[in-house]
């Protein structure tokens, strides 16, 4: 093997490869990224056998062939190298070693045979579409923040996929709760997802997929089965396996006859709940919210740091209440906000409550009050 | 008219005994083999037919027994293991009752030979179904056999109740392989007569004298050779107990949590705790499926263990079980992290003092200021640094844990968006007692640069005493703030625990954890403390069920507040072994600075320790 290559596009895809490849690993070859010449191309693969990743690089290639070396010795190395050096890649006699060269730098890092490196998980895949970076964006950046991270309930630990329809349209929607909150975002469907499998997408592989996409402004090509889910980019593919849970059966837990309906500009809201909050060092910071005609009261208050009111104009007309939330998870919901009111459609102090972007109907979120 | 009451029996008295002593075959191995222990053996031999129900014999190459001693042995309540004033809080033997052989006797055929080193001939004596008969001459070996032929015979209910002899067999294998894994220094056997099914030869000199290394034999032996290479070594103490044996590499896993093991002073015991605690110390390492193997050996002062509470001696109550818990979380943690106990549990002064240079002992030992400290005078002489406690919880201003903790610890974890709390802009080491987070070591410890010192804090210690001292103040305060679940959580628990709990449902929702009853045996969680923000509601209700049924009825809750919160902050969303970033570390040393009585864990240890900069000179000969 020997090649040469651009230190930038050599770092931009050793930046995707060394995130999945896990810090700590018992079993050495994962911790290395297999790096294969041919064709005009450099492909790079890394895996923590639940993520894969692949890519390609176009790449002067003198020599072809293939290896295996530690995937963030690498990435540190080029890393460091000065912007716009030539890198070369080559392996020395016996095939041992990787021998970097860039300017007058030169290292030679330990390989591993490439026929150790698990092979790619050959796809079968029943379902594939495509669909834009932009809606696949949003769908992640307004439910990621409701990803439980308690592992017990490890079916909450990723986001929700599945085909359904909305008042009749065919929609893709993705949904993610930890058991105290809930947030709900579709799409229309893209074509060829009809009739995909519900499937649950773990949150690694939410974070790592969060990254490519702001990579790319082109749509994005996604094939799954019931275990596994495929996004192919323009010279990256990565793969990674599904939780194999049930989700649970959300819809219920949405409600649908809460009547008391309040408006208010979001940035105020935010705003105010951050400031109020501010006098608490609870964790939970909960913050009350008496709800009356025209107007909000929000309060808080701390057994040693004293309290806060604050009171801000909303339009509400039905009758008054007093509901408490973590005002960390209502700042959650109010930053996906894009437009300017939001809509809290209540019902009483225990039962949860619905949030909307009154200027978005893609998405709902489901909060349930704190109880002081 | 005539009484209608009138003693039974002594041999209906002896059959009832039986009952609850001898369940199956595998019982009676178990009596035997303990008292061939007890008896100094060397070497076991067991043989079965049929499972047992045909014949067990065990032979052993113990003290054995003389003429007398022998007619006495199968009489109730005799027994050498007891002097006249012992009482029951001093057990060092496996038996003590002297109700084995009756029973036995009271319903199968049991014969006895036995014959002590040094007499010039043995005994034998022979038992049918409670008739005794009389101590003959016969020839025999040093050492004991005893025969038990067709148990159950004599109560025909209890022979229809054993299952097929293959299964009755594996029984009394797992019962040997138990005590096998208690008594390296034994070497045991098991046959059917045809096959050995178990071998464990005896450990020689040289492994004897590094009883880690030999009891790692030992479970080699017993659980497979692979169990051996893959297991870390535990050995940790406190406050007079000592808790050492082996625990699997979190890569040698399995599907059922049958390979735990517990021994207390020798005894293979099985307690609830003893799961449960496993759970605890690998919840970082092993997927919710999977479950380590592990073998611990607890020893502890026999009064601080009651073994008389169960029929067959397979249970134990401690007296302190927190204690225990807590000695088994972190025993298992830190054999896992690979850090030296010795360090954690060696006294922070004691170690200053052999740290001194040679030709330093002139000058005055460096002082440590223990928890609490820039309060008030230290706390004294409570200076062990102390082991990491397992349950790590989240400082605050964290509901968001790493879920996956490599990948976060790496990128700053872009997947969870919420508004953290900004830290501070760093404070002036100068102006805080506990100073600046410099490090974490051994993700256990923070280190923090005060301006005239070091501080070392244990992180756990400290985040569980302030989930304890926030739940006071809350308390205080007009109540715990509780959250709402979407998802109400049903938990499966037995009829009698999930029964116990709902009769403190009162209680515990003034603490913040509401559950209603769901049919018999289950409950249903609506809502959960605030603070302690996304947890385990399951694994919490069933910690809480364990340690209530231990408590009993009559203790109110908030007694055993410092217990509740410990169980609370351990299903909190951070676990042991939690990395820390340095806003974290602050933060959590600017909320010790601000709660009271931060300096102590609940359990009365330092949460941190203090070394002055002054000290620190003195380690090195400067002063
Ligand atoms: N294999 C043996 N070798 C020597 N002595 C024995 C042996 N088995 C029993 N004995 C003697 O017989 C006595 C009675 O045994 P038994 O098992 O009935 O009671 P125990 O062991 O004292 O108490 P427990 O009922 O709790 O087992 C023992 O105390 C011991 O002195
Ligand atoms: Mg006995």
């Amino acid at each position: 093997m020997q090649l040469t290559i651009e230190r930038s596009a050599l770092l931009k895809s050793l930046g995707h490869i060394q995130s999945v490849v896990e810090r700590r690993n018992t079993i050495p070859i994962l911790s290395n990224v297999k790096l294969d010449a041919r064709d005009g191309a450099l492909g790079l693969n890394a895996t923590d056998m639940d993520l894969e990743i692949a890519e390609s690089v176009g790449s002067d290639i003198a020599k072809a062939g293939a290896s295996t070396a530690p995937a963030h010795t690498l990435y540190d190395i080029v890393r460091k190298l000065p912007d716009g050096a030539q890198v070369e890649l080559s392996l020395d006699g016996e095939g041992n070693h990787l021998v970097l060269r860039s300017g007058r730098s030169r290292f030679n890092l330990a390989c591993l045979p490439v026929d150790e490196f698990p092979a790619m998980s050959a796809g079968s895949y029943t379902h594939s579409f495509s669909v834009s970076a932009a809606d696949l964006r949003g769908m992640i950046d307004r439910t990621r923040f409701a990803i439980s991270t308690e592992e017990t309930r490890y079916y909450l630990n990723g986001i929700h996929l599945h085909a359904t329809t909305s008042d009749g349209v065919p929609v893709l929607r993705a949904v993610a709760t930890d058991g105290h909150r809930l947030a709900r975002v579709e799409v229309p469907l893209p074509d060829g997802a009809a009739g995909m499998p519900g499937i649950i997408v773990p949150r690694k592989t939410v974070a790592e997929l969060r990254k490519l996409i702001d990579e790319t402004g082109m749509d994005v090509s996604v094939s799954l089965s019931d275990s596994k889910i495929r996004f192919a980019f323009d010279d990256c593919v990565m793969v990674s396996k599904l939780i194999d849970g049930t989700f649970p059966d959300y819809e219920r837990v949405i409600p649908t006859d809460n009547d008391k309906v309040l408006e208010i500009d979001a940035a105020t809201l935010g705003k105010a709940v951050d400031r109020v909050s501010a006098i608490s060092a609870e964790k939970s910071r909960a913050v009350k919210m008496a709800v009356e005609k025209g107007q909000v009261t929000l309060s808080a208050n701390s057994p040693d740091a004293g309290s806060a009111v604050e009171e801000i104009e909303a339009s509400y007309d039905a009758s008054p209440i007093e509901i408490g939330f973590n005002s960390r998870y209502l700042l959650d919901i109010l930053g996906q906000v894009e437009g300017d009111a939001v809509r809290l459609v209540m019902a009483d102090a225990s039962a949860p409550t619905v949030i909307r972007d009154v200027a978005d109907g893609s998405a709902i979120y489901v909060l349930m009050p704190m109880r002081v | 008219m005539t009484g209608t009451i009138r003693p039974l029996p002594e041999t209906l008295v002896n059959r009832i005994a039986a009952g609850e002593v001898v369940e199956r075959p595998a019982s009676a191995v178990k009596e035997l083999v303990e008292n061939a222990i007890d008896a100094g053996a060397s070497r076991v031999d067991v043989t079965l037919s049929h499972g047992g129900k045909a014949l067990i014999a065990v032979v052993d190459d113990g003290r054995g027994m003389g003429p007398d001693d022998l007619a006495l042995a199968v009489e109730r309540h005799c027994t050498s293991k007891l002097a006249d004033d012992a009482d029951l809080t001093d057990i060092r033997t496996l038996g003590f009752r002297g109700e084995a052989l009756p029973s036995i006797g009271s319903v199968a055929r049991l014969a006895i030979t036995s014959r002590p080193p040094g007499a010039d001939q043995a005994w034998r004596i022979a038992v049918e179904a409670g008739r005794v008969g009389a101590v003959e001459p016969a020839a025999h070996p040093p050492g004991t056999r005893v025969e038990v032929r067709d148990l159950f015979h004599a109560t025909p209910a209890r022979l229809k109740f054993l299952k097929a002899d293959r299964t009755e067999q594996n029984h009394a294998a797992d019962t040997i392989k138990r005590l096998a894994m208690a008594h390296p220094e034994v070497a045991f056997s098991l046959s059917d007569g045809t096959r050995t099914l178990l071998k464990a030869p005896a450990l020689t000199g040289g492994l004897l004298d590094d009883p880690h290394a030999a009891r790692r034999e030992r479970l080699g032996a017993v659980l497979g050779r692979e169990f051996a290479t893959n297991c870390v070594t535990v050995d940790v103490d406190r406050e007079g107990a000592r808790l050492t044996g082996h625990a699997g590499l979190p890569t040698f896993h399995k599907a059922t949590a049958q390979d735990q093991f517990l021994f207390v002073n020798g005894r293979p015991v099985r307690d609830r705790l003893l799961h449960g605690a496993i759970r605890g110390a690998y919840q970082d390492f092993l997927a919710r499926d999977r479950h380590p193997v592990v073998a611990l050996y607890l020893d502890l002062d026999p009064a601080a263990v009651d073994v008389n509470v169960h029929p067959a001696k397979t249970e134990v109550r401690f007296r302190d079980a927190a204690l225990v818990r807590g000695l088994i979380v972190s025993g298992i943690r830190h054999a896992l992290a690979g850090a030296g106990h010795r360090a954690s549990t060696t006294v922070a002064a004691g170690l200053l003092g052999r740290a001194r240079p040679e030709g330093a002992e002139d000058h005055p030992a460096p002082r440590l200021a223990l928890g609490g400290s820039w309060r008030g005078p230290a706390r004294p002489s409570s200076g062990a640094l102390e082991t990491a406690r397992a349950w790590q919880a989240p400082p605050a201003g964290d509901t968001n844990g790493p879920g996956f903790a490599e990948a976060s610890a790496r990128v700053p974890d872009a997947a969870t968006p919420s508004p953290e709390p900004q830290p501070e802009p760093d404070p002036d080491p100068a102006d805080t007692p506990l100073g600046r987070a410099r490090a974490q070591v051994h993700t256990t410890y923070i280190l923090a640069e005060t301006t005239d010192g070091l501080v070392i804090v244990d992180q756990h210690a400290a985040h569980e005493r302030l989930v304890y001292e926030r739940m006071k103040a809350a308390l205080a305060d007009g109540g715990i703030a509780r959250q709402g679940l979407l998802l109400p959580e049903v938990v499966e628990l037995d009829e009698a625990a999930a029964a116990r709990l709902l009769t403190r449902a009162d209680e515990l929702a003034t603490l913040g954890l509401v559950i209603e009853g769901f049919g018999p045996g289950a409950v249903v969680v609506r809502e959960v403390p605030a603070l302690l923000g996304q947890v385990d509601a399951a694994g919490l209700v069933r910690d809480l069920a364990d340690e209530l049924a231990e408590w009993g009825q009559t203790l109110a809750l908030k007694d055993r507040m410092a217990d509740v919160c410990g169980t609370m902050a351990c299903h909190g969303s951070v676990r042991a072994g939690r990395r820390l970033n340095e806003a974290e570390m602050n933060a959590l040393l600017r909320q010790m600075e601000a709660t009271p009585h931060s300096g102590q864990c609940n359990h009365g240890r330092p949460t941190y320790v203090e070394l002055r900069l002054a000290d620190i000179e003195r380690l090195f000969g400067r002063r």
